[in-house]
């Protein structure tokens, strides 16, 4: 056992692993160029192996198309560095007031390092559109898209059961849960082209009912795209199945949204709306943009700020609020961060990017903790010099 | 040396739950939303973005349309006195309205990235949204002929409904396919064809090839 603790304390180990963790970050920009930030992040960072590969834009693309590198993801450096760190600590240091800058300097680093895997698993990010004048209760990310079934015939309020796309495995049937419902997929496509038919021998379709059927529409599938502004067309062909027998075969697509009229699943008296589309947090207060600015620099198209003034109306009055949101200067409410993102609309429409992520304080504080570390390590030896000097 | 000899097992249980909290299945879920207004949201987005009313024959505006619509080069033209200009919205470069005793129509500009599907299919929507039977590329010069807009080769067209009718102007620029269509009651469409004619005419771009001001 001693062998195995002795190779984990390791200074060897740190070395290898810091270097690995250079080459990780020197390929992982390589792959952005071709894959995004989000999906390199994805691939290098939020794994634990990653095989790089020959870029389609490098030159010599054809002869070298099948050259890769393996290299361990991030998720595994990142462990293998904390569990170094911590046996280190354990077998080799030992705290005394001499090295408390160095403990604190690594303190400070275990707690970067748990601060980034938690905000991995636990931080959610996504968007919300606001037109000026009115509100919105619920953001959306347009990585992920789920199929709902939204029940509308209470009174009071609509139920929506939703389904992770992730779910939607071809032949593959999951229950509703609540209902008696159950679906099939037939067929999912994480990007598609969503065209009408031009002849009836083109329409050949598996969708029964819906607008699918109303509007002759075929489905081309494309290669799923990682650029920053483009959104996946993700499309799927959903048996419904009742308690008795299958209700029909919708298309569903998050390009057929609430621009269209709505497709409904009948049953009898009735009915629930199906839909694909970008998955959805519901909150418990609404946002109403009251009015969104776009400063430029006089004579000139360049943008020197962009803020947008809203309303925050929660259910508990208390909480409710305004606020003004602009660059550099979210706004931090429930947990959440809003922070200024885009617009659209010739300036009618304010985007927010939705942040929760629970462990946002933890990199500040684990900075804190290095840069005071640092201060008395080096104070300390500053000092130790002086009183060398003066002697 | 110092250690606990629990040691190696925290280890091995540290990796474990790292490699549990990385594979989380996601899970159908059930949530209650307070009452949301479906009819409402389908008038406000069209009135805002579609070119054409909540139906079957609505566009697709796909992602990247409406940001593809904000670099297209901006417009210029002169109205006809009698319409009214509104305010441009969305995708829409321009939005006019024609009222009179015969009925009312509007006039609306836009523009997309590609071709759109093609004329004719472009030209087949127009015709579904009044109730006209899709036209084949054989039968399409019946109802359009060539027109120069800004110096460029485009197509104008007129339909004739029973109830509703459109004339219309299909112009490929420079990568984008610019929509010129007034749709509204037949009679005040058809007594406009002239005018229409003098508002394509006086059609300008301005952009960094085209810079007529």
């Amino acid at each position: 056992m001693n062998k195995v603790l002795r190779f984990f304390s390791s200074l060897r180990l740190t070395v290898v692993l810091l270097a690995l963790s250079l080459a990780l970050i020197f390929f992982g920009t390589l792959a952005q160029v071709e894959t995004g930030i989000w999906k390199t992040q994805k691939d290098y960072f939020e794994s634990f192996f990653v095989i790089w590969r020959y870029p389609e834009a490098w030159i010599a693309h054809d002869w070298f198309f099948w050259s890769g590198i393996p290299l361990p993801g991030g998720y595994l450096l990142g462990g293998l560095l904390f569990i170094n760190l911590i046996v280190a600590h354990i077998t080799r240091f030992k705290l005394t007031l001499k090295k408390s800058g160095i403990f604190l300097v690594h303190f400070g680093l275990i707690l970067l390092l748990v601060s980034e895997l938690l905000t991995d698993i636990l931080s959610v990010e996504s968007q919300m559109a606001i037109d000026e004048g009115s509100q919105s209760n619920y953001s959306e990310d347009y990585r992920d898209n789920e199929l709902v079934l939204i029940d509308r015939n209470h009174p009071d309020f609509d139920r929506v059961h939703s389904i992770p796309v992730d779910l939607l495995k071809p032949g593959k049937v999951v229950a509703v849960p609540n209902t008696d419902l159950k679906i099939r997929t037939l067929h999912y496509y994480p990007n598609a082209n969503i065209g009408r038919a031009r002849n009836t021998a083109q329409s050949q379709s598996p969708a029964t009912r819906g607008a699918g059927v109303k509007m002759g529409l075929i489905v081309t599938p494309k290669r799923v795209t990682y650029s920053e502004d483009t959104i996946n067309t993700a499309t799927a062909y959903i048996e419904v199945i009742g308690p008795e027998k299958p209700l029909g075969t919708w298309l569903v697509s998050n390009v057929i949204d609430e621009r269209f009229p709505p497709q409904m699943v009948k049953m009898g008296e009735q009915s629930v709306e199906i839909a694909l589309r970008s998955k959805r947090y519901y909150y418990p207060f609404s946002v109403e943009l009251v009015d969104f600015s776009h400063d430029k620099y006089p004579g000139t198209e360049i943008p020197y700020n962009f803020s947008s003034e809203v309303i925050v109306g929660h259910e508990n009055t208390e909480k409710s609020q305004n606020a003004l949101i602009y660059m550099n200067h979210p706004l931090r409410y429930e947990g959440l961060t809003f922070f200024q993102a885009s617009f659209a609309n010739n300036d009618m429409t304010s985007i927010f990017q939705v942040v929760r992520n629970p462990g946002w304080t933890l990199p500040y504080i684990s900075v804190i903790l290095m840069g005071l570390g640092m201060i008395i390590q080096f104070g300390m030896h500053f000092f130790k010099f002086l009183n060398k000097r003066s002697r | 040396m110092y250690y606990n000899q629990h040691f190696p097992q925290a280890i091995v249980l540290c990796i474990l739950t790292l490699a549990v909290l990385g594979c989380d299945q996601a899970q159908p879920t059930v949530y209650e939303i307070p009452k949301e207004d479906r009819s409402a949201t389908v008038t406000s987005k069209t009135e805002q973005g579609a070119s054409a009313p909540a139906n079957s024959t609505t566009m697709q505006i796909l992602p990247g349309m409406q940001k593809s619509a904000d670099s297209a080069p901006e417009i210029i033209y002169s109205a006809p006195t009698a319409w009214e200009a509104l305010e441009p919205s969305g995708i829409r470069k321009a939005n006019l309205k024609v009222d009179s005793d015969n009925g009312s129509a509007e006039v609306t500009i836009l523009t997309f990235p590609g071709d759109v599907g093609g004329t004719l299919a472009n030209i087949n929507r127009w015709r579904e949204q009044i109730g006209l039977d899709p036209a084949t590329p054989e039968t399409i010069g019946q109802f359009s002929e060539p027109y120069e807009i800004a110096g460029h080769q485009g197509l104008y067209i007129r339909l004739k409904g029973r109830s509703q009718s459109v004339l219309g102007a299909i112009l490929p620029f420079h990568g984008n396919t610019w929509f010129f269509k007034m749709i509204g009651d037949t009679p005040i469409v058809l007594a406009n064809d002239s005018t229409m004619k003098q508002f394509l005419n006086s059609v300008r771009f301005a952009d960094h090839v085209h810079n007529h001001k």
